[in-house]
């Protein structure tokens, strides 16, 4: 538009105030979203092809972290308490369904022994978690 | 409408408006970024109900044992690449085989089974890394992906 010019409109919508706040809102959620996550940071084993076991919000999630420690969702719990633990994380859930987030690190024992204290309070089959090879820093 | 290349007194704004657009994908993108990371990625394993454990069913087909043991397969230590190493030899129904065979072996012997009798019973050893240990579990699912695994003592 030109000085003196009748005046015509400028119909282009300037965008930059929507992108600047969705870039905002983008930067937020991806700080927050690490942070949402339940338990302790694992680093999972790398495997080839491990199939989907659904959203961790619809999951009972047991950690073992490096040093052998055991985690049900966000909470730390001791061996033995591991199946009352579970009991009071199944609630009013009247399908429950337990993974393990083990460390790579682990000797085979460490998991094995939890998945026995699984069955005994009573579930039937878990789910190991892993990362499919070269996806990056998931779970950590 | 007419398309003429000099007359500028028409007030038409030929340009789409995007903004909508942009806007509708930048909040997909934020649903998905938020979704992703929750979802998650495994193998349903089982371990057999402890009081059946004593008094072994016997059923028209034969249990398939797969014996994981830390001196013919040492994974003792997480994999340093992919894979499992080449020196790893496991013994699937009294047959020692390499590890990496195991995809094709396992789809091998159930491949007369019913969908429902698809159980690998998989004995691995107390002293194994756990990454190896579902690697092997991972290359057994490989060649049948309906494949129950049932992890039971190793003796």
């Amino acid at each position: 538009m030109r000085l003196g010019e009748p005046s015509k409109m400028n119909a282009a919508i300037n965008i930059t105030p929507l992108v600047d706040v969705v870039l905002v809102l983008l930067i937020i959620f991806m700080v927050m979203a690490p942070q949402m996550r339940n338990g302790p940071e694992v680093d999972l084993p790398d495997t080839k092809k491990p199939s989907e076991q659904g959203d961790e919000r619809s999951r009972i999630l047991v950690s073992i972290d490096q040093a052998g420690q055991l985690w049900i969702n966000d909470r730390q719990v001791a061996v033995e308490q591991l199946g009352e633990g579970l009991r009071e994380a199944v609630g009013t859930d009247t399908d429950p369904k337990v993974v393990i987030r083990g460390d790579a690190k682990l000797d085979f024992r460490q998991v094995r022994e939890v998945m026995v204290a699984i069955e005994q309070a009573g579930f039937r089959g878990v789910g190991l978690i892993a990362k499919p090879a070269g996806a990056g820093a998931q779970g950590e | 409408m007419q398309f003429d290349s000099g007359g500028s007194d028409s007030g038409l704004q030929s340009e789409i408006n995007i903004t909508p657009l942009v806007d509708v994908v930048l909040v997909l993108l934020i649903i998905f970024m938020v979704i992703v990371p929750l979802l998650m990625k495994g193998y349903d394993v089982g371990i057999p109900p402890a009081a059946t454990d004593a008094a072994p069913v016997q059923s028209e087909v034969p249990q398939v044992l797969l014996k994981l043991a830390s001196t013919a397969c040492p994974i003792l230590e997480p994999p340093s690449d992919e894979g499992v190493p080449a020196n790893c030899r496991v013994t699937l129904a009294d047959q020692e085989i390499a590890a990496t065979e195991l995809p094709t072996r396992v789809a091998q012997v159930m491949s007369d089974r019913p969908a429902d009798k698809r159980v690998l019973f998989l004995g691995a050893d107390d002293r194994l890394n756990y990454e190896g240990v579902l690697r092997i579990v991972d290359l057994a699912m490989a060649g049948v992906p309906d494949l129950k695994i049932e992890f039971v003592e190793a003796n």
